[in-house]
């Protein structure tokens, strides 16, 4: 079966993609709304979602829409702010049984398609503006989920190092932003941002599920007729240049027992780079995999690690390589890990290590197409990078990667921060080479 | 030849189960799934971390474990004298992976292309133990860096501080990965001598999921097993200490490194060791109707609770059942643990006292038929959890059924019998700067 979707623009311009599949049992509806990442406006961004999620004209408090939702058939809304390379995107979910499962006749699209456009663009107001009490109430927890980044020790490191590589870029601002940014936010300006957003932004509508093309045109269409501009912000293209000078180190104690070892590399590589699929070849042949060199060196013959892996932010053109140690090793472990950048920089790559990640991130990009979700994510890539690939010309394009492109992506790598959490008073010990 | 099997459908999810028989006595599960890339499979034995005594029948010996075996086992099976098993499964394009419960060891890959080959490799690795002291110490540096990891983890520590406290003997109390001084008496003899016992194929179990013909399948996985010659063994005897009904402290507290304090609060099932079968699942989706009743997001205390700032959107609950213990817990992140304690026990109080309307009841019921189809979706959750239940002997095909007879009459009785304040404790983990 294809995975491509059938795309129609809505008369005030949000573009619907629609993939009808029988393979689902499921309807899953995804709305996003792009923008640039900015610090003026991130926290405005990151609140939007929680506050729309409060209530509605239709449903105005929580209870009475999840109550709603409940009874059909406990659909699930879901909402979320994405940081995607230098983009910001504001994004919802809902998905329900299909009604084939329940007996219900069809019902179901029209009555969760109309739920997410209440939510989504008919907001509870009072006094031309937002429900004063919802908004302080999503501040206060967004607030407390900045504090609550602490919580999870690998992902605080991960956004640490990041935070600092990236310090005077945009892709420095975490995506909830700062808690100083929510001081001043009330009520009316965050309406006001809404309004704009709404009328000005690129919306798109992912539709998948065993569903009739024209019935679901017509759904959508009758449900989001709020106005929007004929024209739509121009979204900025991502920096992917910046050039490194010399390594910046971070050391953080912390009252911890393990520490978090998070290295953040610059790849000079974007989405839409010829070498983008070396690059994604280069990173699973080093961490992607269970048989990538820093799982074989690191975990599997020296034991200093439960998990060590790479990660790839594929817009920015970064990447990181996390592992969970103990301090002592810390020195050791970046011995090791040199020596397998070393490897990918002299080519030396087996060729089961080269064929075995490609077979890997193959069976990885086939798996996806049984998820909505993924199969929704996979495309809001493309649309972010501006390049929209299809799954056979990936698959494709990986299986042709050679390891001179490799070593090409190899040398163009360049260490640029390097982020250590520790367990408070431990030694990092210098093996002095 | 083809092999008998018996077919399992269901109607409310258009699914239908083939299920075998496979010499000397092990289960084999295919559910054929038309327009499925992958192909999911998954071997699991009836080993987990709370079979931490045993005996085999005629012999009277008793073999006690120190914590952590089934877990050690696990990752020790990844290897064998050719080598490190991912990299076979790497080789064929597969993803295979393993995670052991309190009650069960798995052992998976999925894949979307060689299935046959990669069956067999499942099948083969699992069936052939290899244990060195080299690779057993090895390991011990490697599951000490899980361990680790895992103490720094505020839910995961408060979810068995928690558990600690509402069992005296049962060794649900105990880590699943077992203690870094725990796992340093495991040696290779006592791994050979539990999986000779637990890794029988009558104590085991496999289920297949994807777009496969079931005969062929059946065939393969009858040929594997009938050409290792499997013996007669008798029945395991697994030995609990006898558990009081009384819990073993009121409150469990410990500080680490988190933005606010974490609360969970249990309460120890002492009637679900009794039942068997379909009962047990009958009073696991009565509990989950219960509790969704009482703190589901669509009710009044949740909302309540929301809006005092008491809770965050990470408020939840759970409640599991096993064949020899059983336990609620409700909780989450909150800044004032003691009141969100007196909020949850009055509300408790409040159900037992004026019960709960039968709006509210089928409400709940609707939603739990939806998100039980919704989850059909991934193959991952259909094979795991069928293979759960049927080691509770039970079925997950059946739970819509279950779901469709259980009564607000018999939540009620539960709520009196099962949240009980004389069997229930808190577990707190505190900021510790």
């Amino acid at each position: 079966m294809s995975e491509a979707y059938s795309i129609h623009y809505l008369p005030n311009g949000i573009r619907l993609l629609l993939l009808a599949t029988k393979k689902f049992k499921t309807i899953s509806l995804g709305l996003f709304v792009h923008q640039d990442l900015k610090s003026e406006t991130v926290a405005l961004n990151a609140l939007l979602p929680s506050v729309l999620e409060q209530g509605c004209r239709k449903y105005p408090d929580y209870l009475t829409l999840q109550r709603k939702l409940e009874n059909l058939y406990g659909s699930e809304l879901s909402t979320d702010i994405l940081k995607s390379g230098e983009r910001h995107i504001i994004a919802f979910g809902l998905e329900s049984a299909h009604d084939r499962f329940l007996g219900e006749n069809g019902r179901l699209l029209k009555d969760t398609v109309s739920v997410l456009s209440a939510v989504v663009g008919d907001p509870l107001l009072n006094d031309g503006a937002f429900h004063k009490g919802y908004v302080n109430q999503e501040k206060n927890q967004l607030v407390k989920d900045i504090k609550a980044l602490l919580n999870d020790k690998a992902a605080y490191a991960m956004e640490r190092c990041l935070s600092e590589m990236c310090a005077d870029e945009q892709f420095g601002i975490y995506k909830l932003g700062r808690i100083e940014n929510y001081n001043n936010i009330d009520a009316d300006m965050l309406y006001r941002h809404y309004r704009e957003l709404l009328s000005e932004s690129p919306i798109d509508l992912y539709v998948i599920g065993d569903l009739d093309e024209a019935e679901v045109l017509n759904t959508v269409t009758e449900a989001f007729t709020f106005p929007r501009n004929k024209s739509q912000v121009k979204l900025s293209p991502v920096d992917i240049n910046r050039s490194v000078n010399g390594v910046r180190t971070i050391e953080e104690e912390m009252t911890v027992n393990q520490a978090k070892m998070v290295l953040g590399y610059r790849t000079y590589t974007g989405f839409d780079d010829l070498l983008h699929c070396p690059l994604l070849v280069y990173s699973g042949v080093l961490g992607g995999f269970p048989h990538s060199k820093l799982f074989m060196k690191v975990r599997e013959e020296a034991s200093l690690a439960y998990y060590i892996h790479t990660r790839l932010e594929k817009h920015k053109g970064l990447m990181v390589i996390a592992a969970g140690i103990n301090a002592a090793d810390y020195e050791k472990a970046r011995e090791i890990i040199n020596c397998q950048l070393e490897d990918m920089i002299e080519g030396r790559i087996s060729t089961a290590e080269l064929e075995n990640t490609k077979r890997g991130l193959v069976n990885q990009l086939l798996s996806r197409q049984d998820s909505p979700t993924q199969l929704i994510s996979f495309h809001l890539d493309g649309v972010v990078g501006s390049k929209i690939y299809t799954f056979e010309e990936l698959i494709a394009g990986i299986e042709a990667v050679e390891i001179n492109e490799i070593q090409e992506v190899a040398g163009r790598i360049m260490l640029d921060t390097a982020y250590l959490l520790k367990p408070r008073g431990s030694e990092v010990i210098n093996h002095g080479n | 030849m083809e092999i008998n099997y018996r077919l399992i459908e269901n109607k409310a999810l258009q699914e239908s189960l083939y299920h075998y028989r496979i010499n000397p006595g092990m289960d084999l599960y295919i559910l054929p799934r038309a327009d499925y890339r992958k192909k999911y499979a998954i071997f699991s034995t009836r080993f987990g971390s709370i079979d931490n005594s045993f005996r085999v029948e005629p012999e009277e010996e008793i073999t006690t474990l120190p914590d952590g075996v089934a877990h050690f086992l696990e990752h020790k099976l990844f290897e064998d004298e050719q080598g490190n098993v991912f990299d076979r499964f790497a080789a064929l394009g597969a993803s295979a992976n393993a995670f052991t419960s309190f009650t069960q060891t798995t052992y998976l890959f999925s894949c979307t292309a060689n299935f046959e080959q990669n069956l067999t490799e499942l099948l083969n690795f699992v069936q052939e133990p290899y244990f060195t002291e080299e690779t057993v110490r090895k390991e011990q540096g490697i599951i000490g860096q899980e361990i680790k990891m895992y103490e720094d983890h505020p839910h995961w520590r408060v979810f068995f501080n928690l558990l600690e406290s509402l069992y005296r003997e049962h060794p649900v109390r105990n880590d699943i990965a077992g203690t870094v001084e725990s796992i340093s008496k495991i040696t290779p003899d006592l791994l050979y001598r539990c999986y000779n016992t637990f890794y029988h194929p009558t104590n085991m179990a496999v289920f297949i999921v994807g777009d496969l013909d079931p005969a062929i399948v059946a065939a393969q996985v009858e040929a594997n097993f009938s050409a290792r010659g499997y013996k007669h063994m008798g029945a395991i005897v697994r030995r609990y200490p006898e558990e009081p009904k009384e819990i073993m402290q009121e409150k469990a507290v410990q500080k680490l490194v988190v933005s606010e304090p974490v609360f969970y609060l249990g309460f120890k099932d002492i009637v679900v060791d009794k039942l068997s079968g379909r009962d047990v699942m009958h009073r696991e989706i009565l509990m989950e109707l219960v509790l969704d009743t009482l703190f589901g997001t669509s009710e009044k205390l949740y909302n309540d609770l929301y809006k005092a700032d008491l809770i965050d959107e990470g408020f939840g609950f759970e409640y599991a059942a096993e064949s020899t213990y059983g336990y609620t817990m409700i909780g989450g992140e909150t800044k004032d643990p003691d009141q969100l304690y007196d909020r949850i026990m009055s509300e408790i109080k409040n159900a037992q006292k004026n019960g709960i309307s039968e709006e509210q009841f089928e409400r709940h019921r609707r939603k739990i038929l939806g998100s039980y189809i919704r989850k059909f979706d991934s193959l991952e959750f259909i094979a795991n959890n069928f293979l759960a239940y049927k080691f509770r002997d039970t079925n997950l095909f059946e739970l819509p059924g279950v779901l469709n007879e259980v009564s607000r009459e018999e939540a009620l009785a539960l709520i009196e019998e099962n949240l009980n304040s004389e069997r229930h404790a808190v577990s707190l983990v505190l900021p510790s700067e």
